[in-house]
């Protein structure tokens, strides 16, 4: 608790921790979108094609400001976008392909660029690699303005746009046949997208900045159906991860910020995917189970119930004259068990018989009008008898 | 004779690559109708459709509606797309689904409120959904899905309906809510222009038909244009279509 307290007291690290909370709250707003219109991939794209523009925003004005920075970084990212727009819509080439060509072609280019700037003479070495993968420590208190100024623009966007954004990626063709501009809005939300990410690059870097557009969301669908919830908890996710990312990696020498926030943000992804109630897988197995184990379990009431046709009802039958009725998958005995909880069978005897209440379940099962005489259940049931 | 088409097509020509998908159809639909396209798969239907909503640029032709330029009438069109082209995972509930159709109306800026969720309720009322409001989408079935889809397209209170298959793979008694609501349309003296399938309905349900294969076939009352010959022509010769009495139990 003390050295949390600390943390937080630290002025540098508290910079680091809002900046980080801050890029990783609009990424995962962002990331929202892009994952329901199934752009996963377009996150990745982005942030590798913004790295030949920080290395030639570096090279014409030898500066290293942020500010000048994150502008190359952002028009790259934005040209990659176009490309992938338009080479899309004018040749036979695929999303994903053109996605893929797009991130290495801009990718090879900056790193290639990168290198030349290494060489430099004068180049001052150390700052530009970080962009690689991330150095949140790094981030000063006028990047924090910065960064609000562009991630609060981004999230207005959202705000002011939301219905049209949820109907762009729930039916964009509807959404046409209102009249919307949908190529217009697409543009923006692209936009919108390309600023969470060039904001994010200096602390986590051109390689992992997409999995903070994907892992929060891919969470936070996790936990909830309606949009509005989702892009809340998408965004926290993010913050989150962004922030606990950046504070381990700054209390340990030399390890870098993006992976350590990518391993937060897939942390989080995975116990989602977990044990997210209605959606979790762990709640799904113990549902299916419990489905069949009941399922099973009535088989055995229907087979007690036809035993017990052959005498009167309420003649005990052992677990043994049970068994034999059929091939069953399973334990008679526990099935019994689970009948008996469910106060359906109990124990008489040696054996077992129905409850008033397992027989009238046995009928509906075997689809049997309650009130049904012997002579109709004989018609019914023809060659449903044990064997 | 010009104010009375809900829409008019003339020379319409759409090419997605060198082959045209239609060649120079033309159409009129009076209003009021209750029109059926029918066609072989491939025939360019839903293409018609979508060209006559603005989404998808023909290479040539005019398309009104009322009257006017089809870009200029957007509000007074209603679309029910096919089931199949959105995300029926997507986080949203039955309601808000149906209060898109109001997003047209709305404009900028504004957010749905009261008006827009009594409307939708209304409308969930009318295709017997209104119990189903406050669920989330995924738990539908695809007669539901298509009864949300036709509850969205009634709050855009459209005076002219446009619908992609809405009798596709929907149980007897969505079909019959749905052809009872078409006539309500109809009655109301609204258009309706389906993509349709089921060529054993068609006389039933309909009272114009357009058959189609990239060229127009014939178009004009069902009673006129509907017969062997003209669906011959349609599908090609390969087609053995036997006049069958149509279904008329669904009750």
């Amino acid at each position: 608790m003390e050295a949390l307290l600390s943390w937080v007291d630290d002025y540098t690290l508290r910079t680091v921790a809002l900046g980080s909370a801050m890029l990783g709250l609009v990424s995962g707003v962002l990331g929202t979108f892009a994952l329901l219109r199934r752009q996963s991939l377009l996150g990745d794209a982005l942030s590798h094609a913004a790295l030949p523009g920080i290395a030639l925003a570096f090279l014409f004005t030898r500066s290293k400001s942020i500010l000048v920075l994150v502008m190359g970084a952002a028009v790259a990212a934005w040209l990659g976008a176009l490309l992938i727009d338009s080479v899309v819509r004018n040749t036979r080439v695929k999303t994903d392909a053109a996605m893929a060509v797009v991130l290495s072609v801009f990718f090879g280019v900056g790193l290639v660029l990168l290198t030349y700037i290494q060489r430099l003479p004068d180049a001052g070495k150390s700052g530009l690699d970080t962009f690689l993968f991330g150095q949140a420590a790094a981030l000063l208190e006028r990047d924090l303005y910065l960064m609000a100024a562009l991630g609060g623009g981004a999230l207005l966007v959202v705000a002011l746009l939301w219905k049209e954004f949820k109907l762009l990626a729930f039916d964009p063709g509807f959404a046409s046949s209102l009249g919307l501009p949908i190529r217009g809005l697409e543009r923006v939300l692209t936009t919108a997208l390309v600023i969470a990410i060039v904001i994010g690059l200096q602390a986590v870097g051109v390689v992992l900045m997409s999995a903070l557009v994907v892992a929060p969301a891919a969470a936070a669908r996790q936990w909830t159906n309606r949009l509005s919830a989702m892009v809340v908890i998408s965004g926290g996710f993010g913050a989150v991860s962004g922030a606990s990312g950046a504070l381990i990696s700054s209390s340990v020498p030399r390890l870098p910020t993006g992976p350590m926030i990518v391993i937060v943000a897939s942390g989080i992804v995975i116990l989602s995917l977990l044990f997210a109630p209605r959606r979790g897988l762990v709640i799904g197995a113990l549902r299916k189970r419990a489905g069949r184990k009941r399922l099973r379990s009535e088989v055995v009431l229907v087979d007690l119930y036809l035993l017990s046709l052959q005498h009167e009802v309420r003649h005990p039958h052992t677990t043994e004259s049970i068994a034999g009725m059929r091939y069953q998958s399973g334990d008679v005995v526990a099935s019994l068990d689970t009948l008996t909880a469910r106060g359906l069978v109990a124990r008489s005897g040696a054996g077992w018989v129905l409850t008033e209440t397992g027989e009238r379940l046995a009928k509906e099962l075997l689809m049997l009008e309650q009130d049904a005489s012997e002579a109709q259940l004989a018609v019914a049931l023809a060659g449903r008898a044990p064997r | 004779m010009g104010d009375a088409l809900a829409i008019g097509v003339e020379d319409l020509t759409v090419a997605y690559d060198e082959t045209a998908v239609l060649w120079d159809v033309d159409l009129e639909v009076p209003k009021g109708s209750l029109m059926a396209i029918v066609g072989p798969n491939g025939a360019g239907k839903t293409t018609l459709i979508r060209s006559v909503l603005g989404l998808t640029k023909p290479a040539a032709g005019r398309i009104t509606i009322d009257g006017r330029p089809a870009s200029e009438a957007k509000r007074l069109i209603g679309y029910v797309p096919q089931r199949g082209t959105v995300d029926w995972d997507f986080p949203t509930t039955v309601l808000d689904v149906v209060i898109m159709g109001r997003y047209g109306a709305l404009g900028w800026l504004k957010r749905p409120g009261r008006k827009e969720r009594d409307l939708a309720l209304e409308a969930l009322d009318q295709v017997g959904m209104q119990e189903f409001a406050s669920r989330h989408i995924s738990e539908l079935s695809g007669g539901q899905q298509q009864r949300v889809f036709l509850g969205r397209a009634l709050v855009q209170d459209a005076s002219v309906y446009l619908m992609d298959e809405p009798f596709q793979g929907v149980d007897a008694a969505t079909e019959k809510a749905i052809i009872e609501l078409l006539r309500g349309f109809k009655a109301q003296g609204k258009t309706v222009v389906c993509v349709h399938h089921d060529l054993q309905t068609v006389e039933e349900y309909f009272d114009r038909v357009l058959l189609l294969n990239v060229r127009r076939i014939a178009s004009g009352p069902v009673s006129e244009v509907f017969n062997q010959d003209n669906l011959r022509l349609t599908y090609g010769g390969r087609l053995a279509f036997s006049r069958r009495e149509p279904a008329r139990s669904l009750d």
